[in-house]
Formats: C-alpha cells, sequence, structure tokens
C-alpha cells in the first residue's frame, strides 16, 4: 500500500470520526488545533485507523501523533 | 443561531488604563478550544462566560464546529472580525502555544490558559512553559496560568465568570487570590454558603506570567476590593512579595492581606542543631517575614474567612478593648478568657454605663463585663444593652453571644443588632451557638453583613487578627542605619577564602570590620607568642584551637577558657596541642587564637542565614537551652533597623530575662539592638555568606556592651 492510499483513507477516516469537511483536512492539519478533536475523538480515531488499515498500533505512540501526515506515517511503518 | 453574544461594551466604561484591565474588564473574549460536548471544561467555561451576563462580546473558537451553544464558532482566533481583547485558553497542552501564538499574532493582549499539562508535570512540561513565557514576552501578552480555574470579577460593569467554577459569586468587597484552582471551588462554595461575595476572584495556577505581586498591586489599585485573602503553595520571590505588600498593607489606601502558605515544613525540619540554619526553617521565616510585611497569615480557610469577613463589613476598631453581652454565663466567661488570650482587653465600663445598664436590666443580671442579659433576654434587652456599652467610650468593639433558650426570640434579636449595626461607628460580632434553632438569626446576621461565628473564640481570634493589622498600621517604619565598615579588611578575608567554613580568624576579622565588639585577640602560632600576647593584654584569657578539620573544638579539649597568668596561657597551649596531636594526629593545626576572656552575662545567640526565598535573613534567640530546647528564636529580613531589632528582642519568650527578673541584672538592650543592626548591613553587603551564628554573645549588664564569645560564618563559592 502506497502512501497516496494511505492518504487518502486517513482523509476519510477522519472526517468520519471528527465531522469536518474534507477541504479542512491536510497533511500538516493538527487533529486537535485545526480539526477540533476533543479528547475522546483522538482515542476514537485511533481505533477506526486500526480497523480501516487491518493493523494493531501502540496506544501510546498514537495517541502521541499529532497531524494528519504524522499519522499517514505512522501507519505506513505499520503497514509494512 | 445568535450571530454573537454582543451587548454594551464592559471596557468603555473602565477606561481601560491598567495594564490588568485586559484581564479584568476585557471588551471582548474568544474562548479557544471551546467543545460541544457538555459536562467538559472546555463547554463548560464558555457556557459559564455565556451566562453570567458578561457585557461584552464573545467568540467561541472550535475547530471543525459551527456554533456553541448557538453562538457562532470560528475555527481560528484569526478568523475573528473585531478585536479580541482577552483570550481564555481551553485546548489540551500540546497546542496551546499555537492558540497563543496565534493570539499574539491577531494582538490580543490578554490571556488565561486554564489548561493543565505544564510545569507540574515535569520536564517536558516545563519546555512547553517556557515556550508560552516566549510568546508572551514577543506579543506583550499578559497571561494568567496555566494550570488554573480562571478569573471571576463580579463588577457589574463586566460580569465576567471566565472559570470552570460552577456558580457567579455575588459581588462583595473581598478578592480572592488563589494558587490553587481545586481549593477556588471550595471556597466559592464555602463562602456562597455564608452569603460572602467577592470583588475579584483570580485563580493564577503556574504564573508563568501575570505573578501574585502583581494582582496585588492590581487588587490595591481596584476600587471594588477592600480585603485581599491569599492563597499561596509555594513562593518564588519573596523580597518583591514582601515589597508589594508592605506598599499595599500600610499608607492612605492600605487594604489588609490575609494569607495561607501552605507546605508548613513538617516538625522534623526543626533539627536539634542550635545553628541558624536549622532553626530558620522555611516556614519559622515566612511566618517571620510575613509578620513584617504586614501580612496576616492564617492557618485555615476557615479563619481567612472569619476574619476576612470582620474586615469587609465592619469598621476598624479604634483599639483593643472589648465588651462580651451574652444571654449565657458560660459562653461569656469562656469567651472572655479566649479574648485574654489572643491579646484582646476586656474594656471597663465608665460609671454611666453601669448605670445605665443598671437600669435596662433586671436585677440578676451581670452589668459588669461580661454584660450577662440572663437567660429570658427578649431583643428588647439586648437591644438596651448593646446602646449602654456601644456608647460607652471605653469599648472598641463588641461581641455578641446567644444561645437559644425556649423563650428566646432569636430572629427578633438578630434584627435588633442589624438595626444598631447602623447606628454605630464600632465593629461588632455575633456567636449565636448552635446549628439548628440558631440559623434563623444567623441568616439575618449574614444577609446584612454582620460577621457571624459559630464559636465565640473563632470571633476572638478574628478580631486579635483585626488587631494586629491595626496595629501594623499604626506603628512606625524602620529606618535602617548605616554604620561605616571596613570594607578593605572584609576583601582582604574574602579574596582568598573558598566555599566553606572561615578560620576563626577570619570570621572575627568580618565582624570586626563591621564594628561587632570582638574582643581583643591574635591567632598565636606558639606557646610563647600565646604568654607574651596575653600578657599584653591582660587577664583572663580564653585559648581556642584555630584548624579547619576541627569543627567541635570541646570535643578535642580545643578550647580552654579563665587563663589567669602567662606561665596558665603556656602550659594551656602546650597540653592543649598535645591532646590534639593525641586523638586528631592528621589535623592541620593553624594556630590558637588567643584573646581576652568577656565578663559573664546574658548569653544571646545572632544568627543569619541566605533563604532561597527571602535572601538574608536575621535570628535572634537567648543561647543556651532556650535555643537548643525551646527553639525560642525570632527572625526578620534584613536589612532592617533599630524598631524591627528592638522586636526580635522582645519577641522572644525569654525576654523578661533579659529585662533583669528574679534578681538579675538588665541586660544592655541597646547594645544587641546595635549589633543586631550591624549584622543585618554585614550580610546584606557579603553575598556570599550562607549563615552566621554568633553563639554565644555575651551581654553585660545596661551601659556595659557585649562581646562576640564564639563565631562561625559559612560563605558559599566566589563569585
Amino acid at each position: 500500500m502506497d502512501k497516496d492510499e494511505i492518504h487518502q483513507r486517513v482523509v476519510k477516516v477522519v472526517c468520519d470520526v471528527l465531522n469536518v469537511d474534507p477541504g479542512m483536512v491536510e497533511m500538516e492539519s493538527n487533529f486537535i488545533f485545526d480539526l477540533g478533536a476533543e479528547s475522546t475523538q483522538s482515542v476514537q480515531l485511533v481505533a477506526a485507523f486500526e480497523e480501516e488499515f487491518g493493523i494493531e498500533m501502540d496506544n501510546e505512540s498514537a495517541l502521541g501523533v499529532q497531524t494528519v501526515g504524522g499519522a499517514v506515517d505512522f501507519i505506513a511503518q505499520c503497514v509494512k | 443561531m445568535i450571530e454573537e453574544q454582543s451587548a454594551r461594551s464592559a471596557g468603555e466604561q473602565s477606561q481601560a488604563t491598567d495594564p490588568l484591565d485586559r484581564i479584568f474588564y476585557p471588551r471582548s473574549i474568544a474562548v479557544l478550544g471551546v467543545t460541544a460536548t457538555a459536562g467538559t471544561v472546555p463547554n463548560d467555561i464558555f457556557l459559564n462566560i455565556l451566562t453570567s451576563s458578561y457585557q461584552g462580546v464573545l467568540y467561541p473558537v472550535a475547530p471543525g464546529k459551527r456554533s456553541i451553544g448557538a453562538v457562532r464558532a470560528y475555527r481560528y482566533v484569526s478568523d475573528v472580525e473585531g478585536d479580541v481583547d482577552l483570550a481564555v485558553i481551553v485546548f489540551p497542552a500540546s497546542v496551546v502555544d499555537k492558540a497563543l501564538e496565534q493570539c499574539g499574532r491577531k494582538g490580543v493582549s490578554g490571556a488565561i490558559i486554564i489548561s493543565a499539562g505544564f510545569r507540574e508535570v515535569g520536564p517536558e512540561g516545563v519546555r512547553r512553559e517556557q515556550r508560552l513565557k516566549d510568546i508572551c514576552k514577543e506579543y506583550g501578552i499578559a497571561l494568567i496560568g496555566p494550570n488554573c480555574l480562571g478569573v471571576i470579577n463580579t463588577d457589574p460593569k463586566v460580569l465576567l465568570n471566565a472559570s470552570f467554577a460552577r456558580k457567579m459569586p455575588a459581588r462583595g468587597r473581598i478578592a480572592f487570590l488563589s494558587q490553587s484552582g481545586a481549593l477556588c471551588t471550595a471556597v466559592l462554595d464555602y463562602a456562597r454558603g455564608k452569603q460572602i461575595g467577592f470583588s475579584k476572584f483570580v485563580s493564577f495556577g503556574n504564573k508563568a506570567g501575570v505573578t501574585e505581586i502583581e494582582l496585588l498591586d492590581y487588587l490595591h489599585r481596584d476600587p471594588q476590593t477592600d480585603v485581599i485573602l491569599l492563597y499561596l503553595e509555594e513562593l518564588r520571590d519573596g523580597r518583591a512579595l514582601i515589597e508589594a505588600a508592605r506598599r499595599i498593607t500600610r499608607g492612605e489606601r492600605a487594604k489588609p492581606i490575609l494569607a495561607i502558605k501552605s507546605g508548613r515544613t513538617p516538625q522534623g525540619a526543626y533539627a536539634a542543631a542550635s545553628h541558624t540554619g536549622s532553626l530558620a526553617s522555611e516556614d519559622a521565616v515566612c511566618d517571620a517575614v510575613f509578620r513584617e510585611a504586614g501580612i496576616v497569615r492564617v492557618a485555615s480557610i476557615e479563619e481567612l474567612f472569619n476574619t476576612g469577613i470582620l474586615l469587609a463589613y465592619q469598621p476598624m476598631p479604634r483599639g483593643d478593648r472589648l465588651a462580651i453581652v451574652t444571654n449565657a454565663g458560660g459562653p461569656g466567661v469562656m469567651a472572655t478568657d479566649a479574648a485574654v488570650s489572643v491579646g484582646l482587653k476586656m474594656a471597663q465600663f465608665a460609671p454611666e454605663t453601669t448605670v445605665q445598664l443598671k437600669a435596662s436590666l433586671p436585677a440578676a443580671a451581670n452589668i459588669k463585663n461580661p454584660v450577662d442579659v440572663i437567660g429570658d433576654a427578649r431583643a428588647d434587652r439586648y437591644l438596651c444593652a448593646l446602646q449602654a456599652v456601644l456608647g460607652d467610650g471605653g469599648v472598641d468593639q463588641v461581641l455578641v453571644i446567644l444561645t437559644p433558650q425556649s423563650m428566646t426570640d432569636i430572629e427578633e434579636i438578630a434584627r435588633a443588632i442589624c438595626r444598631i449595626h447602623h447606628q454605630t461607628a464600632k465593629p461588632i460580632a455575633c456567636s449565636f451557638m448552635g446549628a439548628s434553632d440558631v440559623m434563623v438569626g444567623v441568616d439575618v446576621l449574614q444577609a446584612a453583613h454582620i460577621p457571624h461565628y459559630i464559636l465565640p473564640e473563632w470571633a476572638c481570634r478574628a478580631m486579635a487578627d483585626v488587631q494586629r493589622i491595626r496595629r501594623w498600621r499604626e506603628a512606625a517604619g524602620d529606618c535602617v542605619t548605616e554604620f561605616p565598615a571596613d570594607k578593605a579588611a572584609v576583601e582582604a578575608v574574602m579574596r582568598d577564602a573558598g566555599e566553606g567554613y572561615l578560620q576563626e580568624d577570619e570570621a572575627l576579622a568580618v565582624l570586626e570590620a563591621y564594628g561587632l565588639p570582638v574582643p581583643r585577640h591574635k591567632l598565636c602560632r606558639s606557646a610563647d607568642e600565646a604568654a607574651q600576647f596575653a600578657r599584653s593584654i591582660g587577664f583572663p584569657i580564653a585559648l581556642r584551637v584555630v584548624s579547619p578539620d576541627i569543627i567541635h573544638k570541646y570535643d578535642v579539649k580545643g578550647v580552654a577558657l579563665n587563663l589567669t597568668s602567662a606561665h596558665a596561657v603556656h602550659e594551656a597551649y602546650a597540653e592543649m596541642m598535645r591532646h590534639i596531636g593525641r586523638v586528631m594526629p592528621d589535623a592541620h593545626l593553624v594556630g590558637v587564637m588567643t584573646r581576652a576572656m568577656i565578663p559573664a552575662g546574658h548569653e544571646v545567640i545572632l544568627g543569619a542565614k541566605r533563604d532561597a526565598v527571602f535572601g538574608p535573613v536575621l535570628m535572634f534567640g537567648l543561647g543556651g537551652l532556650f535555643v537548643e530546647i525551646l527553639k525560642d528564636v525570632t527572625f526578620a529580613l534584613a536589612p532592617m533597623g533599630p524598631v524591627t531589632a528592638d522586636r526580635m528582642i522582645r519577641e522572644v519568650k525569654a525576654y523578661r530575662l533579659l529585662e533583669g527578673a528574679r534578681g538579675m541584672a538588665a541586660a544592655d538592650l541597646a547594645s544587641i539592638r546595635e549589633c543586631l543592626c550591624r549584622l543585618s548591613q554585614l550580610v546584606t553587603d557579603l553575598d556570599r555568606i550562607m549563615e552566621l551564628d554568633i553563639n554565644p554573645l555575651i551581654v553585660g549588664p545596661a551601659g556595659r556592651g557585649s562581646g562576640v564569645a564564639d563565631v562561625r560564618i559559612r560563605l558559599g563559592p566566589s563569585l
């Protein structure tokens, strides 16, 4: 799976969980500051990524990821 | 949807000239990081501002949300069309810097950061907090927090509840500043229960920006505030706090400051050793310097408000004479005991007062102080007694005690007290004893802002605190005296001295340079030299070994006293060398300090310590058991003058011994006072001195001076 595909799927998950328009979601977007993720939604995002990509992520590390681009890189490492 | 919560501009009326008005009187507020989830801090803060009838304009900044509480939301603060005076930031700590920086670029000049996760959580938090400080400095933002409850201003011009406290408190004349956010909510609830209102209420958390000192100065200027209550956990700049407090608590617009400084050092910290370092614990020093700054330090929230309401709602009494009016003899006696034990005086009634009381009270009543109107007293009898005692020129304040007996018309008595309260310029406090029946009267009193205390003892304690404030205001200020000092002699000692204890000859040279009474002395390096020097200055003579390896001279027989001939000096010197050579063969012996003996007298200890928070602090006490067992010592900040020195001397419990108790001659108090002032100058000038002990200073009878018998000075590293 290449990074473009991961990116597209990450954006879709982010829009679904955070209920934001795709136009708001950029690689540099911070989940909290730019997209308004609340603490419970951050946990939901991790769970949704795991389901979307069929992977298991270390929760503490995953919750430390702050941006969409960071999430793409993190997931790319997990799906290798 | 409401476009904006819009109202008349609060700041237009406040003429925002004070730098902190942007926080307390903002014309517009943006709350950054608002969430839609009810019951969360970010959501509650926004709703609290919205529902507190805030008089300005409110903007929720909530990325991804269209509106919060039917108010249009913004993605970024930079998207807000109008100006923003104050940003309230509730984002998680990881993005607070981004939010604050955006505020800076927008031109927001005041911020409250509620979020936790900064200095209080460790090194990563410290870095985050430093970033906030840098942003505030770059953009000139006045910051409250982070890690705080927020700010409340009950002034009708603004009506601001920018906090996550449940309810807006009532308006009042008391300001409350707290380092603990959680305590604030408890205090607000407590105050509501007692119908106590606030002018300003500030939780300042980690104080990364605006400090408690700036807030104290602001409240001093605030016309809405009469009394300042402060809860502190950690002091970073004790000197600045003391200077601010002295400005605030005295002078034309004096306002009392009552403070709780928590983190009282455990008893274990009072080590058995009798030197200043161990005696001058942070807590003991704090007690002393707060007192010198006019801050009344109290032990509990209860006492904080007990005294606070008396100061806020009652006039300052002209003196310390108390009259008690009670319907029960026992509580009257207990209250009298309590009053006297805290330093209040029981008023002696004028003959006409006694006549008036006799005419209006039953024969069984006690017409002396405490006035007992007896158990069947109703409102009219209380009223007569109160009119009589309040009209007496020898009464400065009145305590009314009530016990609920079957014929006691509690509510009527409370109303009578309210009526007479309006007709007098003297403070009245009440204690309606009980917790159920009396509440009907307590409610009446509290609604009328007449201080009420469950126990008369609490009322007495509060009145005593007020007396401390009154005396502080009336006391003369101190004036620091500048003595001539031989700076070159001190420099000669300090230049080569490393970190640690000075040699005795060096320490004596430092004291001598500042004019402290050091007896004639010489560091001798042979028995012959010591005997010859002794002959030249006369007898008796004291010998003390000088060695960097020997701290406790007595333990190695390194001290010989009362030597009355050159032969005795010679022998003692030789024996001292022989003994130390046996028990400490590796000790480097510099020589023996040979000096004139000081005539017997009162032994006192003078000490100094460089406190991490307050800087140089002086200590005074009587020597021997008084300091070792009883820890009977007092402290004061250096520099200080004779007024403070006198206070220190008089404050030790053993002071009467110095005055000449039980046939002993009175000590030369003037000499002690001068020594303290000279020592104050010495430790103020020489900032390498970490600790200094003159123990003992032997004080002769009045007019005969004193002499330094022993001294130890510990230096910090050279700069």
